[in-house]
């Protein structure tokens, strides 16, 4: 199956990735290869088999919601907030969302 | 003496008997970084100061005559992915090319505790992506055997720094093969534990049903004393597993107890010769010193890659999201005059940020997920994963362990396989069944393949790590 070169315009705007022009055919032809070979599991019977979720059998592990553990460390909290590359006193800033 | 050279329990026992002090040794390990690094290129950033100071830390206890850990003033190599309070971590991007770690990970925590010293981060593919490092912004890492050939990845720069000498042992993430794979190519241990096994907190994720933190050592043993540190339920990993371990130190297995499988889908059509040859003489080795050795079949082995490369970019697409040049890391925010809305930000950091191959995986991902194919995509797979564990759990019903090759292939050449990606991926043929299933496995090193490194790769059942541990310690005695 062969991805065309709009179609990956449309995936990267999905994805949120910006794209070069002269990659984007580059990225069509690999996608459409790696999409060609996932084609393969069409070839299993999956009838009556329940989906695997995740890596671990264990069911709902609970724990209480604590936040003393890790906001309140302020030096923590400094720290996360200086990684910012925009902000304001402790908000992250963000270019106007509405016209 | 080469204290470049010292397994964990040499190096231990040195400090103890103080014929070397813990500065010494770290010392030898950033002389020999020095001389060599420039070559080989296994770090991404060194961590002397702090590493010394705590060496020194080390020593001061040892002569007041404290008793020490067992992991305590000893080197560790630390993959640039998982998070060490106050210290760069890259996951060898641009996008978090500055990036501070803002607390520690669970593991490090765990190793601070046993006042392990930190040389420094290695290099990687970028966010563990790739097989070969070729994928590090930062460029590639050298196999220390050939430096023509790559070391294998994802966590090549941990493999490149234990056989370089670099390191006594180093961690590591895996997430398909990514330990397990770099360790076979650079003829050292690597070991995955079980999924739960080990606390993935503080562990930058790639896809969080398969990820795994486990080490790269010189031994089984040093494997093993790492694991026993490193390992444990974390209520900040809620797949962590609460668990008694059994003890791996005083209660060897005989040989002659232990049942090992060998799949014949693992020795087909794609397997250098060479490789299949030295693994025979191995499996034939072992039944002469009394191993039960079974021929098993994992019918759903044909169909692992395929599973994996659905589900691995579905969960990289959903995790990396976060990257979005407003919270951290790599921004175009400020770099333009003009007002910039919000969505520019996004596509510009994220495009600009994010390496080839991370753009192409979320990019797949997106797909698999996107209206219309998630069921014909990933619902398929995980239904296929299933089969693909039940292949596992069925097989240990017979058997103890499942002895594999680690890769169909020795180390490759740089640029042999960037330009082709699914051709980089069938790197991973031997390993992801592995992490698909949750189980755990170990890659260590047999008889070399004209000149260069071949792994073995057992594979245990679930929450068994320390009975595989101690099969591959039997494995490794016999064939030294």
């Amino acid at each position: 199956m062969a991805l065309t070169k709009k179609e990956v315009e449309k995936i990267a705007e999905l994805a949120r990735l910006g794209l070069a022009e002269k990659e984007k055919e580059k990225f069509a032809e690999d996608l459409s290869s790696v999409i060609g070979y996932i084609q393969k599991l069409s070839e299993v019977n999956v009838e009556k088999v329940e989906p695997m979720a995740g890596g671990t059998s264990l069911e709902s592990v609970m724990r209480k919601d604590d936040e003393t553990k890790c906001l309140s460390d302020s030096q923590m909290r400094g720290q996360i907030l200086n990684a910012s590359p925009n902000r304001e006193d402790d908000y992250f800033k963000v270019p106007s969302i509405f016209e | 003496m080469n204290l470049n050279e010292l397994t964990i329990k040499e190096a231990h026992k040195l400090l103890e008997g103080k014929e070397i002090t813990s500065v010494e040794l770290a010392k030898a390990h950033f002389d020999e970084i020095k001389r060599r690094d420039k070559d080989i290129h296994a770090f991404l950033s060194l961590n002397e100061e702090e590493a010394l100071e705590a060496a020194k830390k080390v020593d001061e206890r040892i002569s007041r005559g404290e008793p020490i850990e067992m992991l305590a003033g000893i080197p560790a190599a630390i993959k640039d992915i998982i998070l060490i309070k106050g210290i760069k971590v890259t996951a060898a991007s641009k996008i978090l090319e500055n990036y501070i770690a803002p607390y520690d990970a669970t593991v490090i925590k765990k190793l601070k505790e046993e006042e392990a010293v930190f040389i420094g981060k290695t290099n990687m593919d970028e966010f563990a992506m790739g097989s070969s490092t070729e994928n590090s912004a930062f460029g590639p890492t050298r196999n220390p055997v050939d430096l023509e050939r790559v070391p294998g990845g994802s966590s090549g720069g941990s493999a490149a720094a234990v056989k370089a000498g670099f390191s006594v042992y180093a961690l590591g993430s895996d997430t398909g093969g990514s330990i397990r794979q770099p360790a076979g190519f650079c003829g050292v241990v690597g070991f995955k534990p079980t999924y739960g096994a080990v606390s993935r907190h503080g562990l930058i994720a790639m896809a969080s049903s398969l990820d795994q933190i486990g080490s790269i050592a010189r031994n089984v043993d040093d494997a093993a004393a790492v694991f026993e540190i490193i390992r444990g339920v974390d209520e900040l990993d809620s797949t962590s597993v609460d668990l008694d371990w059994q003890d791996y130190w005083n209660s060897p297995l005989d040989i002659e107890e232990i049942k090992i499988g060998i799949p014949r889908e693992y020795f087909i059509h794609g397997l250098n010769p060479e490789i299949e040859k030295n693994i025979k003489s191995v499996i034939s080795k072992l039944e002469k010193e009394g191993a039960k050795i079974e021929e098993i079949s994992l019918p759903y082995s044909e169909w692992a890659l395929a599973t994996y490369y659905i589900i691995m970019p579905a969960e990289v697409s959903a995790n990396l999201a976060r990257f979005d040049g407003i919270k951290y890391g790599f921004s175009t925010i400020n770099k333009e005059e003009k007002l910039q809305n919000l969505f520019d930000v996004y596509l510009k950091s994220r495009g600009e940020g994010f390496g080839a191959e991370v753009r192409r995986r979320i990019m797949l991902g997106t797909y698999i997920l996107s209206a219309g194919y998630y069921d014909a995509y990933y619902t398929r797979a995980q239904k296929v994963r299933r089969l693909i564990k039940q292949d596992f759990d069925r097989a240990f019903k017979e058997v103890d362990v499942i002895l594999t090759p680690t890769s169909p292939t020795t180390a490759f050449k740089f640029g042999e396989k960037t330009q082709d990606p699914l051709s980089m991926y069938l790197a991973d043929v031997y390993t992801v069944s592995v992490n698909l299933a949750g189980v755990p496995g170990i890659s260590i090193p047999v008889k070399e393949a004209d000149g260069l490194p071949v792994g073995l790769q057992l594979i245990g059942k679930n929450f068994d790590d320390v009975k595989l541990l101690k099969i591959a310690k039997i494995i490794e005695t016999i064939i030294k």
